[in-house]
């Protein structure tokens, strides 16, 4: 399953070029809020997409039907099929999937609508609003727009959503139920959202700063990244197919623990990693470099840690953040942070963790501290945690890199799945 | 898709908490259309005095501590509750745990995929009110979580330990379906072994002013009724339920799903053409011919607008002689639940349950019932279809 365009709305920049530049300059997208008041909340900074205008991007009609997070999703998903070079048949008909994920979708329409509700009762509540609320609408509104006519799918994975969604596409993509699926996440800077990472304690004043021994927490940002994935043999049939990177295994579990926190023990997020690994057929040496997921908590950080050591022992593979840079962008997160992992496939750079400055000893990782580095890039691990206990780790590597399907065994896969580790 | 057997049903509807697949197939057959009921049941899940008639139908009387205990539940929300009750019951309808107890296969390798449409809005709004009418800082921490989408969902896993994946699912009225397309590619790519695959949605003020305020409950050609619910079936692969003696109360063997509008249309958009695609779609999976379809599990809901574009898909795929049923004209408009309900009742008819009359749309009750196509309509022009079949030797 190869990716063969991507599109980026981000706080550091609008399309590929601009984001891969951002990133390996280390540019931090983190400023005040504008989008609601924050006076009041104790926290005022965020990862806001200012640059994102929508008309732009859109057709007036268009930007009136939707929400910012759809609206997003679809311009990210008009710079990436552009990127693929796929022409506009080429997207339509029953082998075109849509499959994008999200924490909340359209949670600002909604804020509206309640805010009308509470002020001016129910007859103050804009009934042309209505049809604007739910993430179902997100895959609707791209499917609309490009024409596709296959599977339209949401997964609300909280903050791996994005990874949820690449690793469901390539799995619709192996099965042979589409040809192309435009897939990756959306996420909106939003009141009620900010307000809520601010009364579980886990929003930082100004920086975020992942794996730093004085880690305040995460800062909240906003984005999309929509991926377009194809197969092989689609691909490889269409002249203008530039193959980006390739999708190894992905692996999934549940920890089942606690609705918020990650379990201390990791036991799911090793899991999640292990079969990420072996569901790609090759060894836990091969792994070049991991996209942490890194918000920059105290229980993240330290959970990602164990992570890291579990996998690959006393062997230590470099681990970088995006999240310093971009915020915390929920559900939009690990697929902004993929098509990162893109740009360390295509250039060697690891993206930096800015505002590193303290080595924290429970966090004893090769950490890619405020400055990008050079090194090898043939396979990275994007990792993903979120609330419910979600994890996901997907495997994404330079064109070719991973061995052919079929050279690891449905039972390797099935053991690591039920946490037996690398088994021989 | 690959045939998966259904082992387990558990459900909270509006014809009450289901203590198991069989009890519920029982209420099924009594059951009969909202519309006709001389009950008007008082509103629970929110204050309805403000509205002069509010078309809902609720879980009655709903309390999920007489299933899960009274520890814990204080800052769930009513979505929450109820799918954790529907996956309890599921799970030990399945004989796969009772009281906290496993007895057969390993919470590693089960795992939970769950349809839902528009989030916890009761959750939502009342946090929003908290902000808006107090102050930010009042908003309890605690309660936070159920705003977040797959928050439900997770739960789940957390009360029943099931570490194999969490999936949830938004696809308006087709993800419970939907719902199905995903369990089978998580069972073949050897995900989990089993999977706990439905939906819930939960009655709140919002979603109810919502519906009204867009004219499409109490109108006089509409017999829509909002309701609530969830449900679960158990699903996992034919080698493995035979493996652990396990009860099949059917088997899935078909689905289909497609996307059509027209250049321009409007948002909300009824497609007979993706209906009929999506049926299509499904026989050719299940390699079962239109003509071998004894019954048609609709989501014909009293909405007139929709009800007919799904049900000239229907009659154009099998012809206008096929028993058409429509659960949600008892069930009321689940939202995100009713693919899964649908399921559960085509599996009530293909275990012998009598059709109830009054819930056939066309078409007599058929004298046995084979095969079923289960339909769900979206409103953006979207829609999908399962085949579910009696198991072999049943």
């Amino acid at each position: 399953m190869f990716i063969t365009g991507v599109g980026v709305v981000s706080s550091i920049g609008l399309g590929k070029k601009a984001f891969f530049d951002a990133l390996a300059k280390g540019t931090s997208g983190i400023s005040r809020v504008e989008a609601f008041d924050v006076a009041t909340l104790g926290r005022t900074f965020g990862g806001e997409a200012k640059g994102f205008e929508p008309k732009d991007h859109l057709t007036p009609l268009e930007i009136r039907r939707m929400g910012r997070c759809s609206q997003m999703a679809l311009a990210a998903a008009r710079m990436a099929v552009a990127d693929a070079g796929l022409e506009a048949e080429a997207l339509k008909g029953p082998r075109v999937s849509v499959v994008l994920g999200t924490t909340m979708g359209e949670a600002a329409v909604l804020g509206d609508l309640d805010h009308q509700w509470i002020h001016k009762g129910a007859a103050g509540v804009r009934r042309a609003w209505l049809p604007k609320y739910g993430s179902t609408l997100l895959p609707i509104h791209v499917a609309r727009a490009i024409g596709s006519e296959g599977a339209v799918i949401t997964l609300p994975a909280a903050c791996a959503a994005g990874n949820y969604a690449i690793g469901f596409a390539a799995d619709l993509l192996r099965s042979g139920k589409a040809d192309v699926v435009v897939t990756g996440a959306a996420e909106i800077l939003q009141e009620l959202q900010y307000i809520g990472f601010v009364r579980l304690a886990a929003m930082a004043q100004e920086r975020c700063q992942p794996f730093d021994l004085n880690r305040q927490g995460l800062i909240l940002g906003e984005g999309a990244g929509i991926l377009i994935l194809e197969s092989e043999a689609y691909a490889t049939r269409r002249k203008a197919a530039t193959l980006l990177a390739e999708v190894g295994g992905h692996g999934m579990s549940c920890d089942a623990y606690h609705i918020t926190r990650p379990h201390p023990d990791a036991a799911g997020s090793i899991r999640a990693m292990e079969q990420a690994i072996t569901r790609s057929g090759i060894a836990v040496d091969s792994v070049d470099f991991v996209n942490a997921h890194g918000t920059g908590t105290k229980h993240n950080d330290a959970a990602e840690s164990k992570v890291m050591k579990e996998i690959f022992g006393r062997r230590r593979v470099p681990i970088s953040s995006m999240k310093s840079m971009l915020g915390h962008c929920m559900g939009a997160a690990s697929a902004l942070e993929a098509i990162g992992c893109i740009m360390t496939l295509e250039t060697g750079l690891y993206p930096p963790t800015i505002g590193y400055e303290t080595p924290d000893p429970e966090c004893d990782l090769d950490v890619v501290a405020n400055v990008a580095r050079k090194g090898a890039h043939k396979i990275v691990l994007n990792n993903s945690l979120a609330f419910g206990g979600y994890n996901s780790v997907t495997c994404l590597a330079s064109p070719y890199a991973l061995p052919a399907p079929g050279a690891f065994s449905r039972r390797a896969v099935t053991l690591a799945s039920a946490g037996a580790g690398q088994q021989p | 898709m690959t045939p998966r057997d259904v082992t387990g049903v558990g459900i909270a509807s509006a014809l009450g908490i289901s203590a198991s697949g069989s009890s519920f197939f029982d209420s099924l057959a009594r059951a009969e259309r909202l519309t006709a009921r001389r009950d008007t049941p008082s509103i629970l899940s929110f204050d309805a005095s403000s509205y002069s008639q509010a078309r809902v139908v609720e879980v009655p009387d709903f309390d999920p501590t007489p299933i899960l205990g009274d520890k814990g539940l204080r800052t769930l929300d009513r979505l929450t509750k109820l799918l954790l009750v529907a996956a309890r019951l599921c799970l030990h309808d399945a004989g796969i745990k009772k009281d906290g107890q496993w007895f057969a296969l390993s919470p590693e390798r089960v795992g939970v995929v769950c349809s839902n449409a528009y989030g916890s809005l009761e959750a939502i709004t009342e946090l929003d009110k908290v902000a808006k009418l107090e102050d930010a800082r009042y908003i309890n921490p605690a309660k936070f979580p159920n705003t977040v989408s797959n928050s439900a969902s997770g739960y789940v896993s957390i009360w029943e330990e099931l570490r194999a994946l969490n999936v949830s699912l938004s696809d308006g009225n087709c993800g419970g379906l939907d719902a199905v397309s995903c369990a089978d590619v998580f069972l073949e790519t050897a995900r989990a072994d089993a999977l706990l695959t439905g939906g819930g949605e939960a009655m709140s003020e919002a979603l109810y002013l919502a519906f009204d305020k867009l004219g499409v409950l109490g109108t006089s050609t509409s017999e829509t009724r909002l309701g609530e619910g969830a449900a679960f079936l158990f699903v996992e692969d034919p080698d493995v339920a035979r493996e652990r003696h396990a009860r099949v109360y059917g088997r899935l063997v078909g689905y289909g799903t497609a996307f059509v509008v027209p250049h321009d249309s409007p948002l909300i958009f009824a497609s007979r053409e993706a209906m009929r695609r999506a049926i299509d779609m499904a026989l050719d999976d299940a390699c079962v011919r239109a003509c071998d379809v004894d019954l048609v599990v609709s989501s014909v809901a009293g909405l007139p607008r929709f009800d007919d574009e799904e049900l000239e898909a229907i009659a154009s795929a099998f012809g206008d002689n096929v028993a058409v049923v429509a659960p949600k004209l008892a069930l009321g408009e689940t939202l995100g639940a009713g693919g899964a309900m649908g399921m559960a009742c085509a599996l009530a008819w293909l275990g012998g349950a009598p059709v109830a009359p009054t819930l056939l749309v066309r078409g007599g009750a058929p004298a046995r019932v084979k095969h079923v196509v289960v339909t769900s309509m979206g409103y953006y022009g979207n829609a999908s279809a399962v085949v579910v079949s009696r198991a072999p030797g049943t």
